[in-house]
């Protein structure tokens, strides 16, 4: 919201020398966030009015004149090809050095002294598009400069002097304020600035209305309309309002029409209360506001045309709606060209109903925005009597020959009870009574001191639900006090033990052991999933979460697992790098379960924490890769420190390889998968270049070690050997099946202490459907050094075990 | 012969203090010591001479032989020490081979330092569901009714899930501030804890607007504490964040769920406070909401509002690390772009 600093001191004093940058931060600390302070003036320097003595023609160019312009010290040469031109007329000078829109397009530009067509021109003459004044000086025609020649001004006043734009335009934060109706005008926040510097505050006489006659006013829905004033006000017209009134409306970014709009429009701005005029011709017999019947239509101001629903609030006649309150007027009984007597409306309606209505039709206004927040009935007083002193300062004979104010339900001002010792205790600090009542005071607050406290009323404009509990006036008071003045205070410790959440640390270690141990790069996605993603992964939705009103149309479930984001991660990445790993850890969804350990009464559904893992290669590379994903997940218990797993074929994942693929198991519970993509889910997720292996774990399932359990083994006394057998082997052997051979020799007194993988070949020289494997027997004694021939000996053992058992045959 | 002698042992001592590495060293040894060696030769001279110069003249040899060896043992030791095996085109100047190591996402870099920062003042760590009700997200958090917050142009509402009671509507977490009252409700007071998540918007994205995006809560209850401790553990926080002190000042605001609401604005580090472009001149940065928990807030958790008071920030972590690092634009955060992600190590 923009505010005039002019405007806003009609209402409070603010001494001249207030240093402006200081009450912006001061309103910003105590009140509203003030996001700028704009001076209006400061774009008009160096531009002032002119007074046209001659118009000549230009030598070279039969649409350009040139002017002798009088500008206050000087008469000077400017080349102009406006339309309009004459001797005598008041127009808007912009000397060298000002900035003006050429063309009102653009970014301004500085106006130099230079020749034009090879006359010397010293300024320009402005059309009003071109200083953005269009809105007060509409231009009739294409080419028309703008003229002030019905204002009577000196030639060289500034032109801001002259229209009074040396104001300052604060710049407010909407949001900052949703919860404060009283602020949206310049009076409310004229009250705070009264409040926050001790400043009297400037109040209105209340208006009585000099006639007995009565506006047939009739409120169906009193909780909706809780307050409704109709006036008729006659001798009226449409004629303009007066430059100031426009000036200030254009000012804080609204458009002046006519007298009688800018009458309404300049209320609302000034208190926060919107008003409607209508033509009190067509309105017959009476006005009355009831919800809209289903479907009636009525044609806005802005020619929408609406289809109504019964939850609309409308201003009907006894022929229909004319008015959609509390947002917007309708086309056919507002202010017409012909209109000389009108109804003014001065009413409240409620925040809710107006939102709602605003919103069904996309229809937001100054007037329901404002309404929305919920105004307090009370104010109607106030916009009554600025609106009739407006009406008859611009229109001497008019006259109210009807009036009514229904106001069925009468607002009841909150009561608040707050005692000294608690406002003590939570402020940290007694600010004394004096200060406590004249900031309140000054606010509005009725104050009554007793023994323990006070007794507050808080004023209505604070009474709509902004202000209900002693922790609403213990803020009230700590704001105006200024928090600044409020020492630090320092934090007590209370010590019943350290910190241990072995499941929040066993999250952090897996993290960091992929990132930094296993060369993986952390990444995060959005919950929701695109369709063919969802396709590649899962073989159906059925148990999926959807959002109702999704990103995109094709985004529309919710996780279940985090692979179809991975996938996508993949295709982002595939033609940046050849080779990556990727991992992430996020919740995901499953329409199952809907309890809640919270609340009895909460139904949730099932959520878990997974770990989801990508290690993306060449196409050539499956083994290792497979193989690689294989040790990040097989060390990852060791690492960090909880209950190990085991790999075992029970179950392929929907999206996995034929070949490749293996289930992960803590205990006999199944934690997981891993496995390569299947061709057919790639090219669905449109993964084009690289193979992946993916991994997906429950987290939730794994199991931390209360402390680290690694044992501390001897370093043997005696050398232990390494002895290297390589042998062919039927190709569809396992290396499970290989190191079980030989592992049920190990014991800790055997010779034989350890079995190790250390290739498997296929190809070249190797029969087909063969393959070679080396592995490395590490043999020795804890009892003495073995000579070559006992090593020997072991290994020629194991040999044999693997050609009796697998068929092994030994490559020498 | 004497003179010989002392001759030797000057030209000795010069050409092994030239020697420039061991094998020149070598060639000199065999030059003064060897068996055709210069000391041999005049050793050869002494049967020549008068029997009674004999041994005083074999002592001196004999001393200028050890002399020399010494020198040549000493030079060695010098010429081992200097010596490298490489020859001396090695490059030093070539760059480093990096570890090979990947990375944690910045935002999760960022929660980690708050934790630390968090756990080192007393702070336990928490996690809630990201599926919440409309009763966790907007009514036990004091939301009026008809908060515009609770419309599906503002929340994800989930489908099927999206009508009746309060209980019963479902959506992504609009905020952090419901899983705190899950938190209260299932622990005892005092409560001092931090609640690290991410949280969901319906709303058009651009560079500074995100539907999905990260949030870092932290709340205190306890008997008598006031909200000016409040802004001493923001500042001991942003200071132990950034690494130096970090100017915080705390002006009005409004959010349903505390009373009094704060905006807390932290100096601008780009500028220390002058004002640029980052702060949009004005020197500070907006940075989280906090203030009291409201009485029905704290109702709502079980927990007496007369008796507790409490402290409450709720940090935005994506502008927090946008800030630390320079990011511009808040959506490749969940871009998944490894050339952007893999730029914090």
């Amino acid at each position: 919201m923009k505010l005039s600093l002019n405007w806003i001191k009609d209402y409070v004093k603010i001494p001249d020398d207030m240093d402006l940058s200081r009450l912006a931060y001061d309103l910003t600390m105590s009140t509203v966030e003030v996001e700028g302070v704009h001076d209006l003036g400061k774009q008009y320097n160096n531009i002032v009015v002119g007074i046209i003595k001659e118009v000549l023609p230009h030598p070279n160019a039969d649409r350009l004149r040139v002017c002798k312009v009088d500008v206050g010290t000087e008469v000077v040469d400017i080349v102009c090809g406006g339309s309009n031109l004459e001797v005598g007329m008041r127009v808007v000078v912009a000397l060298p050095g000002s900035f003006v829109v050429w063309h009102g397009e653009g970014e301004p530009v500085e106006i130099k002294a230079g020749k034009l067509r090879g006359v010397m021109s010293y300024g320009m003459i402005c059309a009003s598009t071109e200083v953005c004044l269009e809105d007060l000086f509409p231009p009739k025609g294409d080419h028309d400069i703008m003229d002030l020649s019905h204002l009577d001004i000196d030639a060289g006043t500034p032109l801001a002097v002259a229209l009074g734009l040396d104001d300052m335009i604060l710049e407010i934060d909407n949001k900052s304020m949703t919860n404060r109706p009283d602020l949206w005008g310049h009076y409310g926040i004229a009250r705070e600035i009264a409040a926050i510097y001790d400043l009297p505050l400037v109040e209105f006489e209340k208006y009585v209305p000099n006639t007995e006659n009565k506006v047939d006013v009739r409120i169906v829905d009193e909780e909706k309309c809780p307050r409704y004033i109709g006036a008729k006000i006659e001798g009226l017209g449409i004629i303009p309002s007066p430059f100031e009134m426009q000036s200030r409306i254009w000012r804080v970014g609204m458009r002046p029409i006519n007298a009688l709009v800018d009458v309404t429009n300049y209320v609302m701005l000034a208190l926060g209360q919107p008003t409607h005029v209508f033509d009190s011709e067509h309105i017959k017999d009476y006005i009355e506001i009831r919800g809209a019947k289903e479907n009636e239509k009525l044609v806005l101001l802005n020619d929408k045309s609406l289809e109504l629903s019964c939850d609309d609030l409308v201003i009907a006649d006894s022929e229909g709606a004319v008015a959609l309150a509390g947002v917007m007027g309708g086309a056919k009984d507002s202010v017409l060209p012909t209109t000389s007597s009108v109804i003014l409306e001065v009413a409240n309606f409620d925040s809710k109903t107006v939102r709602k209505t605003a919103l069904r039709y996309d229809n937001r206004t100054e007037a329901s925005s404002r309404y929305e927040k919920a105004v307090d009935p009370e104010r109607c007083d106030l916009a009554v009597s600025m609106a009739m002193k407006l009406f008859s300062e611009l229109f001497p004979n008019m006259k109210v020959t009807a009036y009514e104010d229904k106001y069925p339900n009468k607002l009841v001002k909150k009561e608040i009870d707050v005692e000294f010792e608690w406002l003590d205790k939570r402020l940290g600090k007694r600010i004394p009574q004096e200060v406590v009542a004249r900031k309140l005071g000054t606010m509005g607050y009725e104050v009554t001191f007793n023994d323990k406290g006070m007794h507050i009323v808080v004023p209505t404009w604070r009474s709509t639900g902004d202000v209900s509990i002693k922790a609403d006036i213990m803020e009230e008071v700590a704001r105006m006090y200024g928090y600044e003045n409020f020492e630090a205070s320092s934090i007590t410790a209370v010590f019943d033990g350290a910190i241990n959440q072995l499941d929040m640390d066993l999250v952090r270690k897996v993290k960091e052991y992929l990132a930094f141990r296993c060369n993986m790069q952390e990444i995060f996605t959005y919950p929701w999933m695109q369709d063919n993603f969802v396709n590649a992964i899962l073989p159906s939705t059925e148990g999926v979460l959807a959002l109702s009103t999704p990103p995109a149309p094709n985004e529309k479930y919710v996780r279940s697992t985090l692979l179809p984001n991975i996938c996508r991660a993949i295709v982002k990445n595939e033609h940046s790098f050849e080779e990556f790993a990727i991992f992430e850890e996020a919740q995901v969804f499953f329409d199952s379960d809907y309890t809640s350990e919270y609340d009895p009464i909460e139904k949730l559904p099932k959520q878990s924490k997974h770990l989801g893992c990508a290690f993306v290669g060449k196409n050539d590379k499956i083994s290792d890769l497979f193989r690689r994903a294989k040790g990040v997940i097989g060390m990852m218990p060791r690492y960090t420190h909880m209950e190990g797993f085991t790999f075992k074929r029970v179950e392929k994942p929907y999206w996995a390889d034929a070949t490749v693929w293996t289930n992960i198991y803590l205990g006999e519970e199944k934690i997981g998968d891993m496995a390569l993509l299947s061709k057919k889910s790639a090219s669905v997720c449109g993964i084009k270049v690289l193979s992946a292996v993916l991994v997906e774990i429950d987290m939730d399932k794994l199991i931390p070690f209360k402390s680290r359990t690694n044992r501390f083994v001897h370093i043997p006394e005696h050398p232990m050997n390494e002895y290297d057998v390589s042998f062919l082997v039927d190709s569809m052997v396992k290396w499970d099946e290989i190191y079980s051979t030989l592992a049920e020799k190990i014991t800790d007194n055997s010779l034989l202490r350890d079995v190790k993988f250390v290739d498997e070949y296929k190809g070249k020289q190797i029969p087909e459907g063969k393959k070679s494997i080396t592995i490395r027997l590490v043999i020795g004694s804890s009892d003495k050094t073995l000579t070559g021939q006992e090593i020997e000996e072991v290994a020629n053992s194991a040999i044999k075990k693997l050609s009796k058992k697998l068929g092994a045959d030994i490559r020498k | 012969m004497k003179d010989k002698l002392e001759a030797l042992l000057r030209e000795g001592a010069e050409k092994i203090q030239s020697a420039k590495n061991e094998a020149e060293l070598q060639e000199i040894k065999g030059y003064l010591l060897g068996k055709q060696g210069k000391v041999t030769e005049i050793m050869k001279e002494i049967p020549k001479l008068d029997v009674s110069l004999r041994p005083e003249m074999g002592k001196a040899v004999n001393n200028v032989k050890n002399l020399l060896q010494e020198q040549i043992e000493g030079r060695l030791e010098e010429i081992k020490l200097k010596a490298s095996e490489i020859s001396e085109d090695f490059d030093y100047t070539l760059p480093g081979i990096e570890p090979q190591i990947g990375g944690l996402h910045p935002i999760t870099q960022m929660c980690y330092d708050l934790n630390d920062a968090f756990r080192s003042m007393g702070f336990e760590v928490y996690h809630g569901p990201e599926i919440t009700s409309e009763y966790f997200a907007f009514d036990n958090l004091n939301f009026p009714p008809n908060h515009p917050a609770r419309e599906s142009m503002d929340t994800y509402w989930l489908e099927g899930h999206d009508s009746g009671e309060a209980n019963e509507k479902l959506c992504l977490r609009p905020h952090l501030t419901g899983g705190s009252v899950r938190y209260m409700k299932t622990h005892k007071p005092p409560y001092r804890f931090v609640y690290p998540g991410r949280v969901y918007r319906n709303e058009t994205t651009d560079a500074r607007h995100e539907r999905a995006f990260f949030q870092y809560e932290a709340l205190i209850v306890d008997k008598d504490f006031t909200y000016t401790a409040g802004k001493v553990m923001i500042k001991s926080i942003l200071s132990k964040v950034f690494g130096q002190d970090v100017p915080v000042r705390m002006r009005a605001g409004f959010f349903p769920f505390v009373e009094p609401g704060f905006e807390i604005d932290m100096g601008c580090l780009v500028c220390g406070g002058k004002g640029c472009s980052v702060c949009k001149h004005v020197g500070w940065i907006e940075i989280m909401p906090g203030g009291t928990p409201h009485p029905n807030v704290l109702r709502a958790a079980g927990v007496d509002p007369e008796e507790y008071t409490g402290f409450y920030v709720n940090i935005g972590l994506d502008r927090l690390v946008m800030m630390r690092y320079g990011v511009d634009d808040v959506r490749l955060f969940h871009g998944t772009d490894l050339r952007f992600l893999g730029q914090f190590r």
